[in-house]
C-alpha cells in the first residue's frame, strides 16, 4: 500500500474516534495497521486483486443506522431450520433477525453486548493486515457461542447486506464463532448487496473449534456486481475436530478471500471447498494457507474456478506442516476453466514441510473445457451451448455435490447457473441433477 | 444409403485416407477391416465429424444428404451414431440426463414432442435390462469409473435409445471378454432392419461370428482393398492381411 492510503486510513480512524465506542485494541489495531501499510499488488501474495480501488473508499462506517430500509423480500429465500440474523452494513438488523437461537447456542450482537469486535489479528502471524482495518473500525457483528455438546447441524444463518456506496463508508460483517467441545453445528453465512452502489466490504471472521465438535461453515459471496469485497477468516481447531468450509464466489467487481486455519490439536480435520465463478472483468483472488501444528491432522481442499470474459480467478492453496506434525495428510487438488479467449486463471498449490512422515499431495490445472468431452457430448445431438454448459457445470460440481443442506445447494445451483448465463441451457440439466 | 465417394482425408501433414469409396445400403451391415494404421478409426471419426480430420477431397452422404457440411451435432440428428473406441468419462454429468437431452434432441429435430419422464424411465429399463446393465449406472457419471466392457455396453445403450439410421462401431468389441461380447452382439443385432444401416470397424473377426454381416471390406493405407462377403473375414482371420497388403 502507498504510504498516503495509510496516512489516510489513520485519519479517517483519527475523525471517527469520536463516534467508536472508547476501545484500546481499536487503537493497537491502527497503529499496526499504520506501521505494517495494507499490501500492494508488488507482495507475491496480493498480486492478483485489484487494490486500486482502496483509493476512493471512505474506511469509516456511513454511520450507525442504515439509511436505507431493507425488508425481508430483498433477502435469499430462507433455509429451512436456520435462524437467520441480518446485519446491514455490519450492523445488527433486529427486525430481520430471529428473536432466539436454537437451544445450546448464543448470539449476540457484538455492539449491544458491548463486546470488543477484535481478537485475534493482533497476534497472529500471518498476512491478516485486512483484519487491522476491520478491528479498528467495525462497530457490530455476530458474536456466536455454542454450548458443550450442542447438536445442531443446521443452525445459524447470517446475511450480511451491504448498501453503502465505498465513497461514503464502508461495511464491516464480523463473525466471532465460538465453540465449545462435543458439539456439532451448521453455519451458512450469505454476503449481499441490495441497490447497485459499488460497496465496500471488509469482513472479518474468527473460528475457534473446541475438541471432537464439528462445524460446517457455508460461505456464499453475491455481492454487487460493482462491490470490492475483502475478508479474512481465521480458524483454530482443537484436538479431533472438524471444521468444514464451503466457498462460493460469485459476486464482486473484486473479490479477495484470505483463510488462515491452524490445525492446533491433534487428528484436528479441515475441509476446504471452493467454487468460484467470474464473468466480465470481474477477479476473484483466493487465499488458502493451512498450518498443520499437531500430529495426525489432516486437509483437503479443493477449488474449482471458472474465468469467462476477461475475468482473472486465482487461488493460492499453501500447506505448512510445522516440525511436530507427524502423520500429517494433505490433499489439495486446484483446478481451473478457461471460458474465454481473454480470461485469466492462476492456480498454485504450495507445500512446506519441516517433519518427516507426512503424506501431502496435489494437483493443479488450468485449461479449457476437454475437446474429447465436448465431442463426446454433441455426437449425442447436444446442441453446444448446453454441451459447453454441461461441462463446465460438471466441472464444479466436485464442490457443489458436497453441499449438504438440499435447500441451500438447490439455491447455490440456480445462482451458479445464473452466474454462467447458461440457466435456460442447463434447465433441463438442472431439474435432472436434482 | 451411406455413399463414400473418393475421400481423402489428412490430419495435420499426415494422409490417413487416401481415396476411399464405399456405399452401404439401407439395411445392411458391413465390416471394415484392416492392419493397424489402414484408417479404420479415421474413417469413423471423419463420418462423425470430429475436429482435427481435414477432408481434402471427396464426398459422404446419408440419403442424399452431404454429411461433411454439417456439424457433429447435426450429423447425430440426421441419425448418425458413432459408437467410441475408448468411450469418454465425463464426471458430473450424469448418464440418465445425457441419454434424456440425446434422445429429445433427436426428436425435437423430428418434429415430435419430448419425452416424460415417466415414458423416458420406461424406455431406458428395457433396454439396460437388455444389456443387463444396472440401475444404479443411471445416477452414475458418464462413464465414470466403467470397467471396459461397461462402456461399451452404456455406448450400445445410447445406441438402442437413439435408434440411429447410421450406426458406425469402432472397435466395440476390444476390451470385451466373450459373456460381454455376445451381450453387446445381441443389442446390436436387435437394431437390425430394413430401415438403418450399420458400420462395424473392427480389427478381428470375432465379432463377426456374432454379428453376422452382409459385406465385409479390407481398408489397406487408406483405401478399400478388397470386398467380400463374411467369408473374406474367416479367410483374414487364417491368412493374416499381408496377402492382402502386399497386393494392394
Amino acid at each position: 500500500m502507498s504510504a498516503p492510503l495509510a496516512t489516510r486510513i489513520a485519519e479517517e480512524f483519527a475523525a471517527a474516534a469520536g463516534s467508536l465506542a472508547p476501545d484500546s485494541q481499536r487503537s493497537r489495531a491502527i497503529d499496526a495497521l499504520t506501521a505494517r501499510g495494507l499490501p500492494s499488488s508488488r507482495d507475491e501474495n496480493w498480486k492478483y486483486v485489484n487494490l486500486r480501488s482502496l483509493e476512493k473508499v471512505r474506511f469509516a462506517t456511513a454511520g450507525a443506522a442504515p439509511d436505507l430500509a431493507i425488508t425481508a423480500d430483498q433477502l435469499p429465500p430462507q433455509i429451512q431450520g436456520y435462524a437467520r440474523y441480518t446485519f446491514v452494513d455490519g450492523v445488527l438488523a433486529p427486525a430481520l433477525s430471529a428473536s432466539a437461537a436454537p437451544p445450546g447456542i448464543v448470539v449476540r450482537s457484538m455492539r449491544s453486548s458491548g463486546s470488543a469486535p477484535g481478537n485475534g489479528a493482533l497476534q497472529s502471524e500471518g498476512d491478516l493486515r485486512f483484519a487491522l482495518l476491520s478491528e479498528a473500525f467495525a462497530t457490530d457483528g455476530a458474536a456466536i457461542h455454542v454450548a458443550a455438546d450442542a447438536q445442531c447441524p443446521g443452525c445459524i444463518e447470517l446475511v450480511f447486506v451491504a448498501s453503502t456506496e465505498a465513497t461514503r463508508g464502508a461495511s464491516y460483517p464480523r463473525i466471532d464463532l465460538k465453540v465449545a467441545p462435543g458439539a456439532r453445528i451448521g453455519l451458512i453465512e450469505r454476503h449481499i448487496s441490495v441497490g447497485s452502489e459499488a460497496n465496500f466490504i471488509n469482513s472479518l471472521a474468527s473460528v475457534e473449534i473446541g475438541r471432537d465438535s464439528s462445524v460446517q461453515h457455508y460461505r456464499l459471496q453475491q455481492v454487487g456486481a460493482r462491490a470490492v469485497c475483502f475478508d479474512t477468516l481465521r480458524a483454530t481447531l482443537a484436538q479431533s475436530s472438524k471444521y468444514q468450509l464451503y466457498s462460493v464466489n460469485l459476486g464482486a467487481q473484486s473479490a479477495r478471500s484470505t483463510v488462515h486455519v491452524q490445525l492446533a490439536g491433534a487428528n484436528a480435520e479441515v475441509g476446504l471447498f471452493n467454487a468460484s465463478v467470474a464473468s466480465r472483468t470481474q477477479v476473484h483472488d483466493t487465499f488458502q494457507l493451512v498450518e498443520h501444528i499437531a500430529p495426525n491432522t489432516r486437509t483437503e481442499q479443493i477449488f474449482r474456478g471458472i474465468s469467462a470474459g476477461r475475468a482473472r480467478v486465482a487461488c493460492n492453496g499453501k500447506i505448512v506442516v510445522r516440525k511436530d506434525a507427524s502423520g500429517t495428510d494433505s490433499r489439495q487438488s486446484l483446478r481451473g476453466l478457461l471460458a474465454g479467449a481473454d480470461a485469466e486463471i492462476d492456480v498454485r498449490p504450495q507445500l512446506e514441510i519441516y517433519t518427516d512422515d507426512v503424506r501431502c499431495s496435489h494437483g493443479a490445472t488450468a485449461g479449457k473445457l476437454d475437446d474429447n468431452m465436448l465431442f463426446y457430448l454433441l455426437s449425442r445431438g447436444l446442441d453446444r451451448a448446453t454441451a459447453m454448459a454441461l461441462l463446465k457445470w460438471a466441472f464444479l460440481e466436485d464442490v457443489v455435490a458436497r453441499i449438504e443442506v438440499p435447500e441451500l445447494r438447490r439455491q447455490i445451483e440456480a445462482s451458479l447457473a445464473g452466474q454462467l448465463n447458461e440457466t435456460n441451457a442447463l434447465q433441463g440439466a438442472l431439474q435432472e441433477l436434482l | 444409403m451411406l455413399r463414400i465417394d473418393n475421400l481423402h482425408v489428412a490430419v495435420g501433414d499426415k494422409k490417413v485416407l487416401n481415396g476411399l469409396t464405399l456405399a452401404v445400403p439401407t439395411g445392411e451391415v458391413h465390416a471394415i477391416m484392416g492392419p493397424n494404421g489402414s484408417g479404420k478409426s479415421t474413417l469413423a471419426y471423419v463420418l462423425a465429424g470430429r475436429p482435427g480430420y481435414e477432408v481434402t477431397q471427396g464426398s459422404v452422404t446419408l440419403d442424399g444428404r452431404d454429411l461433411l457440411a454439417l456439424e457433429p451435432q447435426e450429423r447425430a440428428h440426421e441419425g448418425v451414431f458413432l459408437g467410441f473406441q475408448y468411450p469418454v468419462e465425463i464426471p458430473g454429468v450424469n448418464n440418465v440426463y445425457l441419454l434424456k437431452a440425446a434422445l429429445n434432441a433427436m426428436r425435437r429435430h423430428r418434429g415430435l414432442s419430448e419425452v416424460d419422464a415417466f415414458e423416458f424411465l420406461g424406455l431406458v429399463r428395457e433396454k439396460m435390462r437388455l444389456m443387463r446393465m444396472d440401475e444404479s449406472f443411471l445416477s452414475r457419471g458418464v462413464n465414470e469409473g466403467f470397467s471396459g466392457g461397461e462402456k461399451k455396453r452404456n455406448e450400445i445403450l445410447q445406441m438402442l435409445v437413439l435408434e440411429p439410421k447410421l450406426a458406425l462401431l469402432d472397435e466395440t468389441d476390444s476390451g470385451l471378454d466373450i459373456d460381454a461380447l455376445k451381450v453387446v452382439a445381441g443389442g446390436v443385432n436387435t437394431l437390425r432392419c430394413a430401415e438403418r444401416s450399420i458400420v462395424l470397424v473392427t480389427h478381428y473377426q470375432r465379432l463377426l461370428d456374432y454379428i453376422v454381416p452382409d459385406h465385409v471390406h479390407v481398408l489397406v493405407r487408406g483405401r478399400i482393398a478388397r470386398s467380400g462377403d463374411r467369408t473374406l473375414a474367416l479367410e483374414l482371420e487364417k491368412r493374416g492381411y499381408d496377402w492382402v497388403t502386399e497386393a494392394a
